[in-house]
């Protein structure tokens, strides 16, 4: 009997050890699949959706895209891993994906007590409020009185309440499930304001027959970072996904389009050259192909493409860039040099 | 009121027909819906109430609702108020994903094909009459395992990976497999309660109060995380396959109760006869315990398995795409966005008929075996 | 008065007419804490027609249902046709073969139609084709004189005519022993009749029949012998007329004085 236990603990012990280890090889077990799973959501407007023939879309299964270019040098080598906001991190962390790209903000407690490792902000979002045009308010100040249909148990509605709080007004909840029910209840009267992540409202929004009569007021009342994700213990794979998410900042910022990055193999800009794998071996530093970067942009763009593709301007969920415009314009977005 | 005016010898009086009103179209609306006052404001309400839901219902669902459309904004742009009709034409977008999921389209003459075996499958199964019945009962027993292999590939075929499964398809297999499953093991269980071993009386009892206890939710939220954590990653047993045991494993256990309580039902007599006749316990209970249980069981069987297959949507929780959670991902879609009333009738509709279909079924079948008079 | 019918031919010939086919020696049976047989000691020869009455409670049902042993007994022993009941699934299965038995409420199964319920046990514990058994099912239900009822369910036949395709059911596997448990008590009075005479015509072709019933009529016409159990004990076995002439207990005449009143 001693011994079936001993051995039972040791199987269990090996398992757990094989476990932490594997985790090590997450860019070898994706070469040797030859298809890189992203964990994604199961639709969220803009940000990641199937097209009638089932192909996914948006701005995270665009960067999932981008993390393929650059690893199997084909950005349709994806399979995307759908998860709901309770089973995403699961779902990476037993290996069922290999990296998350999935509108989820950075936290303290995901971070170190899930043990997620992040990787920058491709999304700086967070908490607005979207009203009728009609009821004259201009901005967040004014919403004393007001019923707001608000999603229980998310950290929106204890922003939603702390907010009112601090600013001595009062507001009625009208308690929804999902995003559909809000829309309803929005559109009905039932609740004069709705409030969830600025991305959201403008999605929302964006499927209202008059959007023009409603506005997203100017005061963002949360930080929403929103940023990929990957598992503890696989530092190389971190680097990886790191670096990816850089190469599209940094490609917008030095002027790198996927129409032009051809002709940028011959630039003059050493940083370029590098950056595209013209020069040097950081490539290969990375475990990956010389032209890890130049796939990326080429097959999925930099940055400002993916943005304008997916949620910029002309796309129905129409928003601005914000604060996640380059640095250099005013936003947030900032890649450390490719040197 | 009698129209037996005319008399008869004592012993000659023949079978008269019954007075006019009571019979007929005119005689049950005079019973049903008029025959005291309460009655008649119930049915003119009734009827007030009707014509004002039905005709608008019927005027948005049909008359004025869109069928073509490239997007959410021409399909409205083709309407007299934007959003005042139902517009389909997202549905009809939206049909391969509906059924298949994700499966590749050029492959899609394979689920086609399994759905037809399916069917094939079905019929053999659920009507006595049918011709060559004996072989197609072994066809039955054969067929998941020719459908698995055309749904999953290997063998000639090629492989798709059983992620790619959506959609009404997935519903199908979900559902089908957890109720053929479930009902012989649950048999079994019901047996084993009964037994009068008591090791495997309280195994069995132990497993049905397991898993009745737990929420299915919970056993599938089992299945999808915390037994990938017990074995090491890459060993990836098939997310399908453990929804499908989980689904399977907690339809027995229902199944094994409602059973119980048509075994129970039994006379003890109907034991006594068989025991008495020299059949063993295997051959009684084939023969004569176990036609009759099931017999009695049926409505609860029939309501079982209504309510798991109603019960598959919950894989939307742990990722799968069923057709509810295709009709959500494609809301995320930003050309249709905004079409919901459209999405989750069209499931409602989808479901309705399944379930409608086996509660039909089940009263038929009573009816076939009903034997007495 | 009941009739007698022409004989038929037996059903067995029985080598050894005097061979004792049934043996229970001192047997006891408790249901829980209460005792509901005390030391049975009975014999019964091969061909012999045995009655058993008494008032209700007395045991006598447990009796007989002891001897194909869907009732235990705790103490003592039981011998049918050599071999003993013990807890033997094997022997259980033999003797139940051997032994046929008409219950009170029929117990016909209901989801087979009549043909069904007699060739049932021919096929699948005898390992009968099913045209020679369905055969031998259609001989015996002539013999009770119903087979125009064949193909109909238990459901649609009366309490007469459903007793007497039980009584076909259990013929039909040819026993050495038919038990009869009160086949006629839940019967209606106008069919009472025909049971019994199905039940006297048996009796004339040498089958072993032990009967409960109150019919003192059939005791009287058929029995070689008629035991009064009282209170789980056997009081009295003797012939029938001197059974109803001289009992010699005060418990057997004060039984037979509330019975043969009305």
């Amino acid at each position: 009997m001693r011994n079936k236990i001993t051995s039972v603990i040791a199987a269990l012990g090996t398992a757990a050890i094989m476990s932490a280890s594997a985790n090590a090889g997450t860019l070898d077990d994706v070469k040797k699949r030859g298809a890189l799973r992203c964990v994604v959501s199961t639709g969220v407007a803009g940000f990641a959706y199937p097209d009638k023939s089932g192909v996914w879309k948006g701005f995270d299964i665009d960067f999932c895209r981008a993390t393929a270019a650059a690893v199997l040098g084909d950005a349709k080598k994806i399979k995307a891993v759908t998860s709901t906001g309770k089973t995403r991190f699961t779902k990476l962390n037993s290996g069922e994906g290999d990296v998350l790209w999935r509108n989820t903000t950075i936290t303290f407690s995901r971070d170190v007590g899930v043990k997620l490792r992040f990787h920058g902000v491709n999304y700086y979002d967070g908490q607005g409020f979207m009203v009728n045009k009609k009821l004259g308010v201009k901005s967040a100040k004014d919403l004393g009185g007001a019923s707001v249909c608000i999603q229980t148990g998310t950290t929106t509605e204890l922003n939603l309440a702390d907010y009112f709080h601090e600013h001595g007004m009062k507001y009625e909840a009208v308690t929804i499930e999902t995003n559909d029910e809000a829309r309803q209840n929005y559109m009905s009267g039932r609740c004069d304001v709705y409030t969830t992540d600025a991305s959201g409202l403008a999605a929302t929004r964006s499927t209202f027959p008059d959007p023009q009569n409603h506005i997203i007021l100017p005061e963002i009342i949360s930080k929403e970072p929103l940023g990929p994700a990957t598992r503890h213990g696989d530092d190389q794979w971190s680097d990886i996904i790191t670096w990816v998410y850089y190469a599209t900042v940094t490609a917008e910022e030095l002027g790198v389009t996927s129409a032009n990055v051809d002709k940028m193999k011959s630039s003059k800009n050493p940083e370029i050259l590098r950056m595209l794998g013209v020069e040097g071996n950081q490539g290969e530093e990375l475990g990956l192909n010389k032209d890890w970067a130049y796939q990326i942009i080429k097959q999925v763009g930099n940055y400002g493409e993916i943005f304008e593709r997916n949620i910029g301007k002309k796309t129905p969920v129409g928003l601005a860039r914000g604060m996640n415009a380059l640095w250099t314009k005013g936003g947030l977005q900032y890649s450390p040099p490719f040197r | 009121m009698a129209e037996a005016t005319e008399t008869y010898k004592v012993g000659q009086h023949p079978d008269l027909p019954p007075p006019r009103s009571e019979v007929g179209v005119i005689g049950w609306v005079k019973y049903n819906l008029l025959s005291t006052p309460f009655n008649v404001i119930m049915t003119l309400l009734a009827i007030w109430f009707l014509w004002s839901i039905i005709p608008p219902i019927f005027e948005w669902a049909v008359l004025d609702s869109v069928w073509t459309a490239e997007s959410r904004k021409a399909c409205w742009a083709k309407m007299e108020v934007p959003e005042g009709a139902a517009c389909w034409a997202f549905i009809k977008d939206r049909i391969g994903l509906f059924i298949y999921g994700f499966y590749p389209a050029d492959l899609r003459w394979r689920v086609n094909l399994s759905f037809v075996l399916m069917v094939l499958a079905i019929v053999s199964v659920l009507y006595e009459n049918m011709p060559g019945r004996k072989f197609g009962l072994w066809y039955a027993v054969a067929f998941p395992f020719i459908t698995g292999w055309l749904l999953v590939g290997g063998l000639g075929l090629t492989h798709v990976d059983t992620d790619q499964f959506g959609g009404i398809m997935l519903t199908f297999i979900i559902g089908i497999t957890g109720i053929s499953f479930s009902l012989p093991i649950g048999i079994l269980l019901a047996l084993g309660r009964r037994s009068k071993l008591p090791v495997i009386r309280v195994l069995c009892v132990l497993i049905i109060e397991f898993i009745r206890g737990v929420p299915l939710i919970a056993l599938l939220f089992i299945a999808s995380t915390m037994l990938n954590y017990f074995l090491p990653p890459g060993t990836a047993f098939d997310l399908l396959l453990r929804v499908l045991i989980m689904v399977t494993v907690f339809s027995s256990a229902y199944i094994a109760e409602v059973i119980r309580g048509g075994l129970q039902g039994i006379p003890n007599g109907q034991y006594e006869a068989a025991d008495s006749l020299g059949l063993t316990y295997t051959k009684a209970h084939l023969l004569i315990i176990l036609p009759q249980a099931l017999k009695i069981s049926i409505p609860g069987i029939v309501n079982t398995f209504i309510g798991l297959y109603k019960d598959t949507t919950l894989v939307l929780i742990i990722g799968m795409l069923d057709p509810l959670g295709v009709g959500r991902a494609s809301l995320a879609d930003a050309v249709w966005a905004g079409l919901a009333r459209e999405v989750y009738i069209f499931v409602a509709v989808f479901f309705f008929i399944c379930c409608f279909s086996m509660s039909r079924y089940s009263l038929w079948l009573e009816k076939r075996l009903s034997t007495e008079n | 008065m009941i009739e007698k019918l022409k004989p038929e031919p037996a059903i067995q010939s029985s080598k050894d007419a005097s061979k004792i086919i049934i043996e229970i020696t001192g047997m006891h049976k408790w249901f829980g804490a209460f005792h509901v047989l005390k030391n049975i000691n009975l014999k019964v020869s091969t061909g012999e027609r045995i009655v058993i009455c008494g008032p209700s409670g007395s045991g006598k049902s447990t009796l007989i249902r002891c001897i194909n042993r869907l009732e235990e007994h705790q103490e003592g022993k039981i011998v049918v046709d050599d071999v003993e009941l013990t807890g033997d699934l094997k022997n259980i299965e033999i003797i139940r073969s051997e032994v046929g038995i008409v219950f009170q409420q029929f117990n016909l199964f209901p989801h087979l139609t009549v043909l069904e319920n007699c060739s049932l046990a021919p096929i699948w514990v005898r390992n009968m084709a099913k045209a020679e058994a369905e055969d031998l099912a259609l001989k015996y239900l002539e013999r009770v004189q119903i087979p125009e009822q064949a193909k109909k369910y238990p459901g649609q036949l009366s309490g007469g005519q459903q007793q007497r395709v039980a009584i076909a059911r259990s013929l039909c596997m040819n026993p050495k022993i038919m038990l009869f448990d009160e086949p006629t008590s839940a019967l209606d009075p106008e069919m009472i009749k025909e049971v019994l005479d199905v039940m006297v015509e048996l009796a004339e072709t040498g089958v072993t029949m032990l009967v409960v019933t109150h019919e003192m009529g059939f005791a009287t016409a058929v029995a070689d012998r008629v035991i009064f159990m009282d209170e789980g004990e056997i009081i009295e076995q003797k012939p029938p007329n001197e059974f109803f002439q001289n009992p010699e207990h005060d418990r057997t005449k004060l039984f037979l004085s509330q019975i043969l009143a009305h």
